[in-house]
């Protein structure tokens, strides 16, 4: 009971990051005096904004009925652009001083660029991130790119970034990676002792809190990880699949079934940090080749489908039974990958269930649809 | 004649409504703005004696098999499905069905459990006491308050299948009060893939209770009534209950016969469940359970569609799901005794 008490006690800075994440970033303002940036998509490299002393949050929804897009974007377009953009329209992220948007997909850039339309902001940067990262070119095209971005923060902050900022920038980046790679490997255990929602809470944090502090939190939890053994039934191990999935009360739905959410693929979870940077001898090359050669988003794999092979890839090392397909309503990219990703799953003997999810989601047809699909996964005792 | 009930109605009367009326023939009467007063006495029909005729009511039914006798059986279970607008109990001797009923879903859920449970057992001296094991299954669920286990209605629809038409059956088509589901199950009944429909009650049972009412025509004559067309008309272009029910009631202002209206709406939701269908694939033997599948006219145009003909079962379709819950619970209850053996 004692070991229960403390992993929650362990998690809740997380939790609480999640809820809070507002007063968070306002009081961290206060406190430095430098400029919080909103960044528009996980292909913004952070490390530039690091090595200037600013704050990257990433904008997010709030799974909240809203009804200040209607007048901004299409109603074709994803529920995700219009909950965060509603969320700047209703003043929630009125301490950000600044947008950056890397260039991913059509949708996100219309939430880009009504915000710099209608909202006060002391700059806004579009970065071109080439959506060909398997091109050979794309290296160094993203390289002059990352390099153009740094001498525009430059220009903003009236001094010049050091090589040295760069790495420092760089490492406080990589030490976050490497502390989330360790808290997914703790789901790797026959009983995991972190849970998929946890994960969400600690993955999807760590895109809006100063990664010094998300450090020191992931490092108290993990210092301990090895004392925890879960104290719930695990059930069927499953991995989720999809893009800016954050609504925590889906995985924790699932889980309650029983079930454990072992892993994912998703850009508010693994996506975002599952590689390092290797060091290329420049530090801005260095930066962007990390960018260019990261699990990439259904946005910049093509020609060949790079995901798929990764995606298996984790799938087997988590030991995992059963896949949802985390369908973000009217997200092309992804649904253009998800017919050809259900075959590919299922021809390598990983059966998988497709959900589509909106902004605000109805438990109850997406729990009967869950536990259906455990059932078809166990439930042997039924038949014998 | 048509009732009206000012009394009830007092404190709506100056809300502004639309009011529909027809009449049996399907001629509109009256289309207008009126008060709510005047759409509820539209909606509520009534005959000349008095008496509320609703014609979206189906029958309660119930029977027991008075030649089995439940006190030399070694297992006694029972299956409940709560649905959306209907709840069913199933009780079974030894794994073989005794009783049954089928009952309109309630306020509530537990009120429902129970009710079809004394209704399937009301000619018999079993009572609930003496059933050891109970499964619940559908929309409700998590409110049978007397049920060891739950299990999803999917799982339960493909084990009632199994039962009723056999082993050979591999894709069951479950057609709900509010929902529709396309499922693949093995030879024991057990669900290898499932798809439902999306988050909306679409073409669903109650979309079909809604038009007889609409039209009054008593629901069981719906199905036969559509098969009187000549030509078969295009499907109504939405099975939206609200939008349907506008589309009809333009189509028979525009002197449409009362069956073709039905023969449009019945393909228009044989055409969106097949749809259903064709996305997970329809593999023999075909089964169709749920309420809708009482109704011939929608089955017997899923049939031309797809191109296969649906097996038959002597018993009562929309008994599948607690007749599943009720195999499920004697499985667990056999199991249960060999444990403590």
């Amino acid at each position: 009971m004692n070991t229960t008490r403390s992993l929650q006690d362990l998690i809740k800075p997380f939790r609480d990051w999640y809820k809070n994440r507002h007063s968070y970033a306002e009081t961290w303002k206060e406190n430095h005096s430098q400029q919080v940036i909103g960044m528009m998509c996980t292909y913004v490299p952070e490390e530039i904004l690091y090595a200037a002393g600013m704050l990257p949050v990433r904008i997010l929804g709030g799974h909240e009925p809203q009804d200040v897009t209607e007048a901004h974007i299409f109603g074709m377009f994803c529920p995700f652009s219009r909950d965060a953009l509603a969320q700047g329209l209703k003043g929630k992220y009125s301490y950000v001083d600044s947008i950056v948007l890397s260039h991913s997909c059509l949708h996100f850039r219309q939430t880009f660029t009504s915000w710099k339309m209608h909202l006060p902001l002391k700059w806004s940067y579009y970065l071109p991130m080439p959506n060909q990262v398997q091109s050979p070119y794309a290296k160094q095209e993203f390289q002059s790119e990352v390099k153009k971005f740094k001498e525009f923060i430059e220009k903003e902050i009236g001094k010049t970034i050091t090589a040295e900022a760069l790495k420092q920038g760089t490492s406080l980046m990589d030490k976050n990676r490497s502390l989330l790679r360790k808290i997914y490997e703790l789901r790797k255990k026959e009983n995991p002792p972190i849970t998929g929602a946890d994960a969400v809470y600690m993955a999807v944090t760590s895109q809006f809190i100063s990664k010094e502090d998300h450090n020191t939190a992931l490092e108290a939890l993990l210092e301990k990880a090895n004392e925890f053994t879960p104290s719930r039934e695990t059930g069927v191990r499953l991995m989720t699949i999809g893009s800016e999935n954050d609504d925590v009360q889906f995985f924790e739905m699932v889980e309650s079934l029983p079930a454990t959410i072992v892993c994912d693929e998703q850009c508010a979870g693994s996506r975002y940090f599952w590689n390092p940077t290797i060091d290329a001898g420049d530090p801005i090359q260095t930066i962007a080749n990390r960018y260019v050669d990261r699990p990439p988003c259904p946005t910049k794999d093509y020609p060949e489908r790079k995901r798929f092979p990764h995606i298996l890839n984790l799938a087997k090392e988590y030991g995992v039974q059963g896949v949802i397909l985390m369908q973000e309503k009217f997200c092309d990219p992804h649904e253009a990958d998800n017919p050809a990703l259900k075959r590919f799953l299922e021809e390598n003997g990983i059966p998988t269930l497709t959900l589509e999810f909106d902004s605000t989601n109805p438990l109850g047809p997406l729990k009967i649809r869950v536990e259906a699909f455990l059932e078809t996964l166990s439930a042997e005792e039924l038949f014998s | 004649m048509i009732l009206d009930f000012p009394q009830l109605i007092s404190q709506w009367e100056t809300l502004p409504v639309h009011v529909f009326t027809a009449h049996e023939k399907g001629e509109i009467l009256t289309i207008g703005a009126g008060t709510a007063s005047g759409a509820v006495s539209g909606a509520i029909q009534g005959t000349a004696s008095g008496a509320v005729t609703e014609h979206w009511k189906w029958p309660e039914q119930s029977n027991v098999d008075l030649s089995m006798d439940w006190k030399k059986a070694a297992r006694i279970t029972a299956g409940i499905d709560v649905g959306s607008v209907s709840s069913q109990a199933v009780v079974l001797l030894d794994g073989k069905l005794y009783a049954w009923s089928s009952v309109r879903t309630g306020s509530s859920s537990p009120d429902s459990a129970l009710k079809a449970l004394n209704q399937a057992l009301k000619n018999t001296d079993l009572t609930l006491e003496k059933i050891p094991y109970v499964v619940g299954t559908g929309y409700g669920r998590v409110n049978v308050p007397f049920a060891k286990k739950t299990i999803t209605e999917i799982a339960c629809h493909a084990r009632g299948a199994n039962y009723m038409g056999g082993g050979t059956i591999r894709t069951i088509l479950d057609m709900g009060g509010q929902d529709c589901k396309a499922i693949h199950c093995d030879e024991k009944g057990k669900v290898t893939n499932f798809l439902m429909n999306d988050k909306c009650a679409a073409g669903t049972g109650r979309g079909m209770e809604v038009l007889a009412d609409l039209l009054r025509i008593p629901i069981q004559e719906i199905g036969p009534l559509s098969l009187k067309v000549e030509e078969e008309p295009p499907p109504v272009s939405s099975v939206c209950v609200v939008f349907a029910k506008t589309e009809a009631i333009g189509l028979l202002k525009s002197g449409w016969p009362v069956e073709k209206v039905l023969a449009s709406y019945c393909l228009a939701m044989a055409e969106r469940v097949t749809a259903l269908l064709n996305r997970i694939g329809v593999e023999k033997d075909f089964f169709i359970t749920g309420g809708i599948a009482k109704n011939i006219g929608v089955v017997k145009r899923i049939e031309r569609i797809l191109g296969i003909s649906a097996l038959n079962s002597a018993l009562d379709s929309q008994i599948a799901g607690a007749l599943g819950a009720a195999l499920f619970a004697n499985a667990l209850l056999e199991k249960e005794e060999r444990g403590k053996s």
